[in-house]
């Protein structure tokens, strides 16, 4: 399969800061790619490269066997980037009847306003809508040059839980028609949902690529909290313990490797009560990393 | 052609048709200024020279307001809220949104002189020949290349609230100094040689020349010329230092 994005040792300074060391990243088609890191992390820089917008000091980066920024990789590029043009004297329907003209093989405004249930605000000015609402336009004109990759930053913020589903099912149609998404948001949990891999970028490398669940066998730790009156140092040399603590006849335990914990449990069972497992959010995981790093 | 088509359609209606800030700040107001000044605050009849004079004025201080405060803002705008941005990540680029832009602000200044032009006709009995108004419609044109400029340059600025307040800081002082509102022999005689270097100045008076049948001086063709390219200079730079720190590319 031929890769979308395929960077080697990619940097980007300004000045003498350095911004992105030693980027390598390989994104198929189909793929979801979220896209995570601190402020300053370097996404916005990454962003930049890979639109085209900027250019690498050094390494080798392409995109669909291009370099970023030509015609060739603009007409398969579709953004949703953070603005939301509210363009006053303008409607939903000319927006998007202009955008149209701007790409080759364009989708029709009509169907798309359908799709994406803005038809009833296609008369209205830019200026009238909602945060949400010009959210879910900024998403039309992404899609309006039937792009093969996508690139959505922070794209639910602004929309309500109704909104924000119906545009997670539609990314995740995106992807079954096979097109390649990366999303850069620091709404974790959404990530946490669509992402196919992770990227995660601290202090310009990454320092996690991967799928959910190998991130979570790296890094996750579980929390597992019980009633009991066994002493606390009981629990302490059990596998895969991190961190015990009480307070009054609740302990709770931290775990690199839940599994091997609560099989070490079991002979303390009938000694337990109210026992509960909690495994790390993405969210967790991912301020564990960027404090430790 | 198509994206540059479109894109025309697509600011005719947003520059022009809803625009009210350009309906009113930019044809009724000097519209109004000239009828104010030429008939009702006079008495008895003003001489022709002056009417056409007087157009000539109000056709030049509506390009200014024009640049000054539409585009620049509009330009502002453009780049704020996103939608430079996306124009430059789609294949066309942002080439159809410039000249559809410099386009419609030729226009708008096409309409202060239409409407100007049929006041001075209709409500003071001005005549000129259709050569003597096309080369009025090419002076005005090529005279608010200088301004046009300004507003380019102005609206490089970095919020809108500062935008405004330098728009009015240049608009009319910059109008009152070189005579557009009322004659420079009523300004001070240490601000006159001031009033005589500004682009306004140079384009009232050789505008107010082709009107009024008067001996055209080199002076006002040199110093719209080079007004347009010390401005020039400015905005390239300006686009370079945009450029180099980021701004208007993506923001994450």
């Amino acid at each position: 399969m031929q890769p979308i994005i395929q960077a080697e040792h990619v940097s980007f300074s300004y000045g003498e800061q350095a911004i992105l060391k030693d980027i390598n990243l390989t994104i198929n088609p189909g793929e979801i790619i979220g896209l995570i890191g601190k402020n300053g992390a370097g996404k916005t820089t990454l962003l930049n490269l890979l639109l085209g917008v900027r250019a690498k000091k050094s390494g080798h980066l392409t995109l669909f066997d291009q370099v970023p920024g030509g015609p060739l990789t603009k007409r398969n590029i579709g953004s949703m980037l953070q603005g939301d043009l509210p363009i006053r004297g303008v409607t939903v329907v000319e927006l998007l009847t202009m955008a149209v003209t701007h790409y080759p093989t364009a989708l029709q405004p009509k169907q798309l306003m359908a799709d994406l249930a803005l038809t009833e605000l296609s008369q209205q000015q830019l200026t009238t809508l909602s945060g949400g609402q010009l959210r879910r336009v900024t998403f039309a004109l992404a899609l309006i040059g039937n792009p093969k990759l996508l690139f959505l930053d922070e794209p639910t913020v602004g929309m309500d839980t109704n909104a924000q589903q119906a545009f997670w099912a539609r990314v995740k149609a995106l992807k079954a028609q096979g097109k390649t998404v990366i999303i850069t948001s620091h709404y974790l949990p959404e990530i946490e949902q669509v992402a196919d891999r992770i990227l995660l970028l601290q202090d310009g490398r990454f320092i996690f690529q991967g799928t959910l669940a190998e991130l979570q066998r790296q890094y996750q730790q579980v929390e597992i909290s019980f009633q009991t009156s066994l002493a606390l140092t009981t629990f302490e040399a059990l596998a895969g313990v991190t961190a015990v603590s009480q307070i009054n006849q609740v302990v709770q335990m931290s775990s690199t490797d839940g599994d091997k914990t609560l099989r070490a449990l079991v002979p303390y069972l009938s000694h337990l009560q109210q026992v509960t497992i909690n495994r790390e959010s993405l969210a967790t995981i991912f301020v564990h990393l960027t404090k430790e790093v | 052609m198509k994206p540059f088509l479109a894109q025309l359609k697509f600011d005719g209606r947003r520059l022009i048709l809803r625009n009210f800030s350009f309906q009113f700040f930019s044809i009724l107001m000097p519209a109004g200024f000239y009828l104010l000044f030429t008939k009702v605050m006079v008495s008895g009849t003003v001489p022709v020279s002056f009417s056409l004079q007087y157009m000539a004025s109000m056709i030049v201080y509506s390009g200014t307001i024009n640049a000054l405060f539409g585009i620049a803002l509009i330009l502002m705008h453009d780049r704020e809220k996103g939608l430079l941005q996306w124009y430059q990540l789609t294949p066309s680029g942002v080439q159809p949104y410039y000249l559809s832009v410099g386009f419609w602000s030729m226009v708008m200044n096409g309409i202060a002189i239409v409407v100007l032009g049929m006041l001075a006709v209709v409500v003071n009995h001005v005549s000129l020949t259709l050569g003597q108004w096309f080369s009025v419609a090419g002076v005005a044109l090529v005279g608010q290349i200088p301004t046009l400029l300004m507003g380019v340059a102005i609206s490089f600025l970095n919020r809108p609230e500062t935008l405004s307040i330098v728009s009015n800081l240049i608009t009319f002082p910059m109008a009152i100094v070189s005579g557009l509102w009322w004659p420079m022999s009523m300004l001070p005689s240490w601000l006159q040689p001031i009033g005589k270097l500004m682009p306004t100045y140079f384009v009232n008076n050789w505008l107010g020349a082709v009107a009024t049948h008067a001996t055209l001086k080199t002076t006002n063709v040199i110093g719209v010329s080079a007004w347009i390219g010390v401005l020039l200079v400015l905005v390239i730079f300006e686009t370079r230092q945009l450029l180099k720190r980021g701004d208007g590319v993506v923001k994450a």
